[in-house]
């Protein structure tokens, strides 16, 4: 196992920040903390050459996880072991096996053209000269860098900061890679794009890879496998194929009725939403079939109107945020 | 010699940088000088009025002050990111730092020059020095400009510890910019003056707490030569090295202690 992660957790101390002014002065002189819990006692682990996506909502502790894998934070409790090394404890010599991009801030230098913040971190990896003009070629065709390489970095538009910025975290070939949110805020094709770049990467090279994401789309187009996290705790952990499988099987039929009743009931069918006299009932086709469905609720009920819907994963990751799905903690 | 050569790198970048916004920056350059220079005249001003303090004249009092604005003008040469370390670690750009495989107060110190205060005041500091010690008739010998040199050196030192001791608040989300400005600065003030000026308590202050008489004043004491300096220990004169290195190793220790208690911020910032 390349990543090994086991009951790790990490703790932010909060400042106890209360309103009014008579707190404002009793905070300085007597600040209060509080404990907030970001990661909660998760495990996983990572072979090499997988391509994971981490999913979940705001807050939900993935950037944290990211931050304590790249060795930034240091975990309050549990074993993080990469590449048989401890990510913090060993900081100088792990990082110059990792890439890291921060999807939120770029760490190109603002003021000056790409090609400067790639000069210097020829420098920084001690790359020979030979490797980073493959590297180099190689990026500016696929991510067509040369076309804003010489333009100062301020000037660019969002797809083209974060294309520099995935090159400039891959410059110096390492074996794993960690993105936090590389593609937030992105347009449909410069999404597409960076999807692409990082799945070929993924496949040609074999280079270890762990994004996080809010963007279904991002973990369906590129990874094998998802984790899906929330306040802390996995909640699911599976491959992605399993998940669309899932997702393949379950229906959603919406149906207009033409007058009021007051209970329905359809075998195999639960109705998760009620809007007047439109009622939405959710089922899976292995468990019961379309027709059959149908033809009772026509024989019971008068209908007006009916559609059945294919649920999406988006919805599936929905609804293991809102708690439901117990069926679906341990697929794999 | 790689550090040698990421450091002339990161000065290459740096250096770029401050080129690319050339008349903002001379500007810059230009209205440092003259704020510093408006409390040289404020100065000169003053003390026109007496031919001399406590047997020290005006060119005397002005070559104490080169000092201190040399020695600041290559401790921001030097430690900008020292100086400025709050809104690294505000911004989240230090999180950048501790992914690479170099050292965290190389990256700190070279990543960052402010070449604008380092002109501002190195180029007032020279002015100076050059006028004061002509009119003090202060000999240039060999070892006088080296102990010069090196007393610049060891009092920019002197000066990134204190900025260093603060910054190390930042490692637990402490914001002390305005305390650490108070004790800096006010200190700097009033070290402009002799120390013999001084009632023996703030002497004690700017020797043993916020050691900037090691600065100045006894340094400056080696070319002076001035009679009070037997109220002091004779070795004072030469200890600002001494002084500098142990700081400097000694809030350093702080300062690592500090990062392995380093939380991050969060990514609404930006």
């Amino acid at each position: 196992m390349l990543i090994q992660v086991e009951q790790l957790v990490k703790d932010y101390q909060l400042n106890k920040n209360q309103k009014g002014f008579f707190h404002a002065i009793k905070n300085l002189l007597m600040p209060e903390y509080q404990k907030k819990r970001a990661v909660n006692g998760i495990s996983f682990s990572i072979s090499e050459g997988e391509m994971v996506g981490f999913i979940g909502p705001n807050g939900a502790g993935k950037s944290t996880t990211v931050k304590i894998l790249s060795g930034v934070l240091k975990p309050t409790s549990g074993k993080v072991i990469v590449n048989g090394m401890d990510p913090f404890r060993n900081r100088k010599k792990y990082v110059s096996q990792i890439g890291v991009v921060f999807g939120q801030r770029t760490q190109l230098w603002w003021d000056l053209p790409a090609e400067d913040t790639f000069d210097l971190l020829k420098t920084i990896y001690k790359i020979p000269d030979a490797t980073f003009k493959k590297n180099m070629d190689m990026f500016s065709e696929m991510l067509d860098l040369h076309e804003f390489l010489h333009q100062p970095v301020r000037q660019l538009s969002l797809g083209q900061r974060m294309r520099a910025d995935i090159a400039a975290a891959m410059i110096h070939e390492p074996a794993i890679l960690f993105f936090d949110e590389p593609t937030i805020g992105l347009d449909i094709v410069a999404k597409e794009r960076i999807r692409e770049f990082i799945r070929s990467m993924n496949q040609e090279k074999g280079i270890t890879m762990l994004f996080t994401t809010h963007d279904m789309q991002d973990i369906e187009k590129t990874c094998e496998r998802m984790i899906v996290i929330d306040r802390g705790d996995i909640v699911c952990d599976s491959k992605v194929d399993e998940i669309r499988q899932f997702s393949d099987s379950e229906r959603k039929l919406t149906v207009k009725f033409g007058r009021q009743y007051d209970r329905i009931e359809l075998p195999g069918a639960q109705m998760i939403k009620e809007a007047g006299n439109t009622k939405t009932f959710q089922f899976r086709t292995n468990e019961v079939k379309i027709p059959e469905l149908i033809a009772e609720l026509m024989s019971r009920y008068e209908v007006l109107d009916l559609t059945v819907q294919e649920t999406d994963i988006e919805s599936i990751i929905k609804q293991i945020y809102e708690g439901g799905a117990p069926a679906y903690e341990s697929v794999s | 010699m790689y550090p040698l050569r990421l450091f002339l790198k990161y000065f290459q970048l740096t250096l770029k940088v401050t080129l690319q916004y050339k008349f903002d920056r001379v500007l810059i350059a230009a209205a440092v000088m003259i704020r510093e220079m408006a409390g040289v005249i404020i100065l000169i001003l003053m003390l026109n009025r007496f031919v001399m303090i406590k047997g020290w004249q005006i060119d005397e009092i002005l070559f104490l002050y080169s000092f201190l604005f040399l020695s600041y003008s290559l401790f921001v040469f030097f430690f900008t990111g020292i100086r400025d370390f709050e809104d690294l670690v505000y911004s989240g750009e230090f999180d950048r730092f501790l992914v690479r495989p170099v050292g965290i107060l190389f990256q700190v110190i070279a990543s960052k020059v402010d070449y604008t205060a380092a002109l501002g005041h190195g180029v007032l500091g020279i002015i100076l020095l050059q006028k004061t010690a002509s009119q003090l008739g202060i000999e240039w010998t060999a070892s006088g400009i080296l102990f010069y040199i090196l007393m610049l050196l060891g009092g920019a030192l002197i000066q990134a510890s204190i900025f260093m001791i603060a910054s190390t608040f930042c490692f637990w989300t402490v914001r002390t910019t305005n305390l650490r400005n108070m004790l800096f600065f006010n200190s700097r003030k009033i070290a402009a003056y002799p120390l013999s000026f001084y009632p023996g308590l703030i002497q004690k202050f700017l020797i043993y707490v916020i050691p900037f008489g090691f600065v100045n004043y006894f340094p400056a004491q080696y070319f002076l030569k001035k009679p009070e300096m037997n109220e002091f220990w004779s070795g004072f004169m030469f200890l600002n090295p001494v002084v500098a290195a142990v700081l400097f190793a000694l809030v350093c220790l702080v300062w690592n202690y500090g990062l392995k208690h380093y939380s991050s911020t969060g990514n609404a910032l930006y």
